[in-house]
């Protein structure tokens, strides 16, 4: 079975629309920005991948829900959906929920409610969506979701799926994460020899997928198979078996093989551990299967964004098939040791003629979700 | 699972999914049995002596109650050996977890300290807690459990959509079993936000396809049957399936679905939450962990379970049968003796 997405939309920190996006990642330039939201003199971390919506002088709660609301109204409308989604289930998948409100409203008396943190209640209000469901599946949510919605379509359930994704920084995972990295990063500089570690970025991203036959838009491409799996093995830190099941799987459920993947869009969070584990399972998936696929890594340009950053990485794939062009790792140089052999992008776009991307979401709880698409031809 | 499609979800090829194991990890509440009368009752789980113990060191308190939930329904389902290891297929075990406050805590905690100290006051083993997952990553560490791990924060429904969810996993073939855990721990932040004392709560229950369950012996407890999150509670409960109110013996409700007049039938009705105080999202897997007590009981009716309502975004019904084991014949046509 293969699943159609008919409907895409996404915001970061460099555009606000998949094009803008697919657009600055082509152009490459540094993105990163000094730290806004949060306090600077508190953190060690000085640069973040925020989006500049914050009004002076502070922050505000809710900015995860505002743009879970813009994407899924303009990822709706691509689909021909309209606004009225009382009888489209909408999956989200976050890594913090509105954790951020949550923070805003202890220490500092923001108004929020209990039924804030989860996005069912403003799906209700804006699209009076009542099938809705947040999962809280770190930084592989929103490819788990994909997961789900394509089980909803295969088991009968439903026609239609909106997927979606959401995060906005959070003080509590921002702070820890700047606890625990030995060497802070400036940058985020996936598979790099100057790679530091991971610095976190904001947005979110839709995609609404379809049975094959169901929409009235054109397809935008085709999902051929969603793994998820856990790597039970350590709380924060990636583990090459569970990242290999769960490659070997999503080409399984896709009907394909390693020597078919045309473009990976590589998890790439920039921290020492994922890209050697990333990079070296990959080398040991494609070994022998022909020259390598080309390989680029978005979080470069747009930071992590956490739960919805596997449906970024995958809104970019459905545009960089429909153009043929790959855009680089902004500031990849000298490729880390293991990463040799893959062809990852470097300085240019890369011009390429792609049929099936391989999509990569790796995250804390060990949780890995790998997405293959095939371009819509 | 949508109110427009329910009816595949009662398609009668598709894997029957039953309740194999139960666990507490609840004060007062010693056994199962016991959710089906008077509430708080003697004993019960004790967590300032049942949170202890290295297994349990620089976790959240969370994670601490649940995996002591899942260890008890491991074992009750006989998948856990007596050194507290998992003998079932662990590849292919699903972990899903239903909680709304299980680390809001841990996220408070730390912006006050950053507000302090800055991020030199952290420490570095809070990491995992900062993001919502963190429980079911730790079960499924502690288990070897590597099938979809999944965690569900959804409000009041919460619960009874995890168990929905865990039931997907297993009809479409992502999973041969899943533990379902729904957990809140007490604490300031929780209590602050409910707006009334928050208590521990944990429970989980185990799900497995009933051929399955059958073929190892083990005993199911009840059918998961039917599911649906919708606008309201006649759209949730038709399209869960209930269409005979009569057949329902026992229901579930929580404080919007305890008003008269919702059900026409006599069934008898318990809101733990009254009882209970608030348990958030871990409601509908205790729900569940009732509705199995009592159809294991051989108590006459089905048993359905409800949550939300106005005043929330949908109301979710969860419509739970005997399982094969405790069925009257009449139902097992098509099975020779």
């Amino acid at each position: 079975m293969t699943w159609d997405i008919t409907g895409m939309a996404a915001v970061a920190n460099i555009g606000a629309s998949p094009r803008e996006i697919f657009a600055a990642l082509c152009a490459g330039r540094e993105s990163r920005k000094p730290l806004k939201g949060f306090d600077p003199d508190k953190y060690r971390a000085a640069y973040a991948y925020e989006i500049d919506d914050r009004p002076n002088g502070g922050d505000i709660p809710r900015r995860a829900t505002g743009w879970l609301t813009t994407v899924v109204r303009q990822a709706a409308a691509d689909a021909g959906l309209g606004e009225d989604l009382s009888q489209v289930p909408v999956l989200v998948g976050t890594t913090m929920r509105e954790q951020r409100s949550l923070e805003l409203w202890w220490r500092d008396d923001a108004e929020v409610a209990l039924d804030d943190l989860h996005f069912g209640t403003v799906l209700k209000a804006a699209f009076g969506a009542s099938t809705t469901y947040t999962f809280a599946g770190a930084c592989s949510a929103s490819l788990y979701a994909l997961g789900l919605a394509t089980d909803l379509i295969e088991l009968g359930i439903a026609d239609t799926v909106m997927v979606a994704g959401t995060d906005a920084a959070t003080e509590s995972g921002f702070g820890t994460l700047d606890r625990v990295q030995n060497d802070i990063p400036d940058a985020l500089r996936p598979f790099d020899a100057t790679h530091k570690g991971m610095l976190m970025g904001e947005g979110a991203a839709a995609v609404v997928v379809q049975r094959t036959g169901t929409g009235n838009e054109p397809v935008h491409a085709r999902v051929r198979g969603v793994s998820m799996n856990c790597d039970a093995h350590h709380a924060t830190a990636p583990d090459p078996d569970g990242i290999t099941r769960a490659m070997r799987d999503a080409y399984r459920r896709a009907g394909v093989g390693a020597q078919d993947i045309d473009l990976v869009m590589l998890h790439g969070s920039g921290t020492p551990l994922n890209d050697l584990t990333e990079s070296s399972v990959l080398r040991h998936i494609f070994h022998g299967t022909g020259a390598s696929p080309r390989m680029t890594a978005i979080k470069a340009m747009t930071g992590h964004t956490l739960g919805g950053s596997g449906l970024l990485s995958l809104v970019m794939a459905v545009l960089a098939m429909k153009e043929g062009t790959v855009p680089p790792v902004l500031g990849l140089t000298d490729p880390i040791p293991e990463a040799a052999g893959l062809d990852l992008v470097q300085g240019t776009p890369a011009t390429a003629d792609l049929t099936f991307a391989q999509i990569d979401a790796f995250g804390f709880g060990g949780i890995n979700a790998v997405a293959i698409l095939e371009a819509a031809r | 699972m949508s109110a427009t499609g329910t009816t595949h979800t009662r398609n009668p090829s598709a894997r029957e999914v039953v309740v194999t194991g139960i666990g507490l990890a609840l004060p007062g509440v010693a056994t199962c049995g016991d959710l089906l009368g008077p509430l708080p009752g003697k004993g019960g789980f004790n967590p300032a002596t049942g949170l202890r113990g290295r297994d349990l060191r620089h976790k959240d308190r969370a994670s601490r109650l649940a995996l002591r939930a899942a260890g008890f329904a491991l074992h009750d389902s006989a998948l856990a050996d007596a050194d507290d290891a998992f003998t079932g297929a662990a590849d292919s075990t699903a972990v899903v977890v239903s909680t709304n406050l299980g680390n809001a805590d841990s996220v408070c905690e730390a912006t006050d300290t950053i507000t302090r100290e800055g991020v030199s006051g952290l420490s570095p083993l809070g990491l995992p807690q900062t993001s919502s997952n963190v429980i079911a990553g730790w079960v499924a560490i502690r288990y070897r459990l590597r099938g979809p791990n999944l965690t569900v924060c959804n409000g009041v429904t919460s619960g009874l959509d995890a168990l929905a969810w865990a039931r997907n996993l297993i009809v479409a073939g992502r999973a041969e079993a899943a533990v379902v855990i729904g957990v809140e721990p007490a604490g300031d932040v929780a209590t602050k936000v409910l707006g009334e004392q928050s208590t521990d709560a944990a429970v989980a229950v185990v799900l497995e396809p009933a051929d399955a369950a059958a073929s190892r012996g083990a005993r199911p407890r009840a059918t998961i049957t039917g599911y649906a999150r919708a606008r309201n509670l006649a759209a949730a409960m038709a399209a869960a399936g209930v269409t005979d109110e009569q057949a329902v013996g026992l229901w579930l409700v929580d404080k919007a679905g305890a008003a008269p007049g919702h059900l026409r039938s006599t069934a008898h009705r318990i809101d733990l939450e009254s009882q209970l105080g608030p348990l958030s999202g871990a409601l509908g897997v205790l729900q569940c962990a009732a509705a199995a007590a009592h159809l294991d009981s051989g108590a006459t009716g089905n048993a359905l379970a409800t949550a939300g309502g106005a005043c929330h975004d949908a109301t979710a019904a969860l419509l739970l049968t005997p399982s094969p084991a405790t069925r009257p014949p009449r139902q097992e046509r098509g099975e020779r003796p």
